[in-house]
């Protein structure tokens, strides 16, 4: 006997032996209504198998009871009117609760088949992104993708920065390859769709064997169908394995973005580290001529004064080379993005280290400097900023008449402070008073033409602006610099 | 370089002797005991740094680092490291005569134990603990006067945020510059020094503070 007869024998067993024991029962006394036993009969086999062996005991019973218990009995015929209707009733009444408890049975099923598959899923799920490894995860994906009977096909390819990998032990062809990528630039699946948790197919040749492409956010899933009409439950658990796998991609892509950041790190320490020996292999020799030009010069050396006097001209050079080199190796470094050291300052004390720097260049100068005692403090880095006062004070310098008059100042405007270095000399023409901040743009042929292009990159790097304008006395420069948000404290 | 420099001090009257290396460098400092040490930060052979800090407790020499680098970095590590001064490349020999001479005074003024130290018309009587600027009483908070004594203590070296703030407040404040910052802008109110000109308390940019010394 087969596992399938099984329940079919069950069923016969069972109405033979309500029939026995109703017959047990109905010889000592009558008991109306004993035909009610084989309803429980047939609830339970229903319940138990479902419709086939319940509708097989209903008619085994219908048959045993006419056969045994209705007068007159041993024949299947059947007296008067109400033994017919009892047994119509009790064939009636058994179909009906074979099939209610059969349709229970079904509902139990697909729920706990549900059930299995989420569970199913989500040890997948759990499996997958914990793995360390995304590779390892998408094919495990991938093996249980496969595993369904209707998909012949799970592969995935990565779209990364415009490069098109396959993963996970895909190996789609170069025609594949090219309408993935054509469905992902245009967000567009091919032959498939997923809507409310589930795949759907889109056919136009029913059962095509080429493989539908959906594209997801960082690549495109592959897949054969083989079954004409699949079962709706693997296509949502489809539908599921192509969620995960699509988040998997996502991490992928990740963790493929943090490698490319600490790439371009590492090409910006390199940067750096070329720019620090760069600087090293200039100044060293302006370093070694200057220290010679000035023992030179000392008058212990015993030189002429005409002599003496060369020598310090010379070591002028050499300190305008310097300067000049160092403005380019600046300019390099805050074009390769240089790391701005912020902190909270005083305007005042960077106009004071900057004029104390400068104090030999500045005699003869009388600077003015308007800088109210409770201005607020800035957040900025103090060399950056320090040069820009430096190379603006120098500009000043350059075109200030002798003894001529430069003025310094700054006031706080809402979240900025606006900040100020004007000098007493020739105004500059209109044309040129935004070219003035160009990269080797110059007045004047001794002027590097660096100075002004230092500023402006330094003050932008703080979010901030400069500007030149002409007074009816000469020109301004005026730039903003980010407050502090600091509470003073002791 | 070297050859250069050593041409411009000894025409200054110093007495010198040069060295290619730091290993080189400390036995020289041990066996012909120095006043002043100039050492370049970028020696072949040995790191610099770890130059200064073998020559730190081996000699009581002053030491002035020379760097080519104008960052602000190697500055404050060398003066935490116990370096008295630093100059940077390229400079004039007079320049860095006026270095190597203000380090000799400091080392007599410390040895000479003067328990008045002075900075133009301003006046810091250590054992009194009172400062007056041209003859008139200042009054000022502990806090401010303990910034001020150290930078006194070192008067004419450049002295770091980190070392002030580990001297004035205490470990816990290392790397809160703003208070360092906050209470310079305070003593200099109350000592009638203008922020954007001082006369007594410079600024080291990217470095800390240097009291000018003398009168």
């Amino acid at each position: 006997m087969t596992r399938r007869q099984a329940p079919y024998a069950v069923a016969i067993v069972g109405a033979v032996l309500i029939t026995g024991a109703i017959a047990l029962i109905s010889s000592r006394t009558t008991v109306p209504g004993l035909s009610a036993f084989y309803l429980l009969l047939v609830l339970w086999l229903g319940a138990r198998w479902g419709r086939g062996p319940a509708v097989a005991g209903s008619v085994a019973a219908f048959l045993l009871y006419d056969y045994f218990l209705v007068p007159p009995t041993g024949t299947f015929t059947v007296s008067g009117p109400k033994e017919f209707l009892e047994l119509v009733v009790l064939l009636a009444v058994a179909l009906v609760t074979g099939q209610l408890a059969a349709s229970l049975r079904q509902t139990q099923a697909a729920a706990e088949g549900l059930a299995t598959e989420s569970r199913a899923l989500y040890e997948l799920a759990t499996a997958a992104l914990r793995s360390p490894e995304v590779a390892t995860a998408l094919s495990l994906l991938r093996e249980r993708a496969t595993r369904l009977e209707s998909v012949t096909r799970f592969d995935l390819v990565a779209m990364d920065f415009g490069q098109v990998t396959p993963l996970a032990g895909s190996e789609p062809t170069a025609d594949e390859l090219h309408q993935a990528t054509w469905s992902y630039e245009n967000g567009r699946p091919v032959g498939i769709a997923i809507g409310d948790g589930a795949v759907k197919l889109v056919r136009t040749v029913p059962a095509s064997p080429a493989p539908a492409f959906l594209p997801l956010a960082n690549g495109v899933a592959v897949i054969g169908i083989g079954a004409e009409h699949p079962d709706p439950a693997e296509l949502r658990m489809l539908a599921a394995l192509i969620g995960l796998a699509s988040l998997l991609l996502d991490r992928r892509r990740a963790g493929l973005e943090a490698e490319r950041a600490r790439g371009f790190e590492a090409s910006d320490r390199l940067k750096a580290a070329i720019l620090s020996s760069l600087s090293h292999e200039l100044k060293s020799p302006i370093a070694a001529l200057r220290a010679g030009l000035t023992a030179l010069a000392a008058p212990q050396a015993g030189l002429k004064p005409e002599q003496q006097e060369l020598l310090l001209d010379l070591d002028g050079q050499a300190t305008r080379l310097d300067r000049l080199v160092g403005d380019m190796l600046t300019l390099s470094r805050l074009e390769a993005g240089v790391e701005l050291d912020k902190e909270p300052h005083r305007f005042a004390d960077l106009v004071g280290t900057t004029m104390r720097q400068l104090r030999s260049d500045l005699k003869g100068h009388e600077v003015a400097t308007d800088l109210a005692d409770d201005l607020p403090p800035v957040e900025v880095d103090e060399l950056q900023v320090g040069r820009v006062l430096t190379n603006l004070f120098q500009n000043a310098l350059e075109w200030a008449p002798p003894n001529g008059g430069i003025a310094v100042g700054a006031i706080a405007r809402e979240s900025v402070l606006e900040a100020w270095v004007e000098n007493d000399g020739p105004a500059i023409a209109p044309a040129d008073l935004d070219r003035i901040f160009d990269t080797f743009w110059t007045r004047r042929a001794r002027g590097s033409g660096l100075g002004l292009a230092i500023c402006k990159r330094v003050v932008e790097a703080h979010g901030g602006t400069i500007r030149a304008e002409n007074r009816r006395r000469g020109p301004r420069f005026t730039f903003t610099l980010p407050l502090a948000r600091v509470t003073a404290r002791r | 370089m070297q050859r250069a420099l050593r041409a411009g001090l000894k025409y200054h009257d110093f007495d010198v002797r040069a060295v290619g290396s730091g290993e080189e460098a400390l036995r020289e400092a041990a066996a012909w005991r120095p006043d002043v040490i100039l050492l370049d930060l970028g020696l072949p052979g040995m790191d610099g740094f770890a130059t200064l800090r073998a020559l730190r407790p081996a000699t009581r020499a002053g030491v002035i680092v020379v760097s080519v680098m104008p960052g602000e970095r190697d500055k404050v590590r060398a003066l935490d490291l116990g370096a008295d001064d630093y100059i940077v490349k390229p400079f004039g020999t007079e320049e860095l005569v006026a270095r190597i001479r203000a380090v000799l005074r400091r080392q007599a003024d410390v040895s000479a134990g003067e328990p008045v130290v002075r900075s133009g018309d301003l006046a810091i009587d250590l054992a009194r603990r009172s400062v007056t600027v041209n003859g008139r009483a200042v009054r000022l908070t502990p806090t401010e006067y303990e910034l001020l004594r150290y930078l006194a203590l070192h008067a004419g070296k450049p002295v770091t945020h980190t070392t002030l703030l580990r001297q004035v407040w205490g470990e816990y404040a290392v790397g809160d510059k703003y208070n360092t910052r906050y209470v310079v802008a305070q003593i200099r109110k109350k000592l009638g020094d203008d922020p954007a000109n001082p006369k007594y308390i410079v600024n080291e940019p990217g470095v800390g503070y240097r009291l000018e010394a003398g009168t």
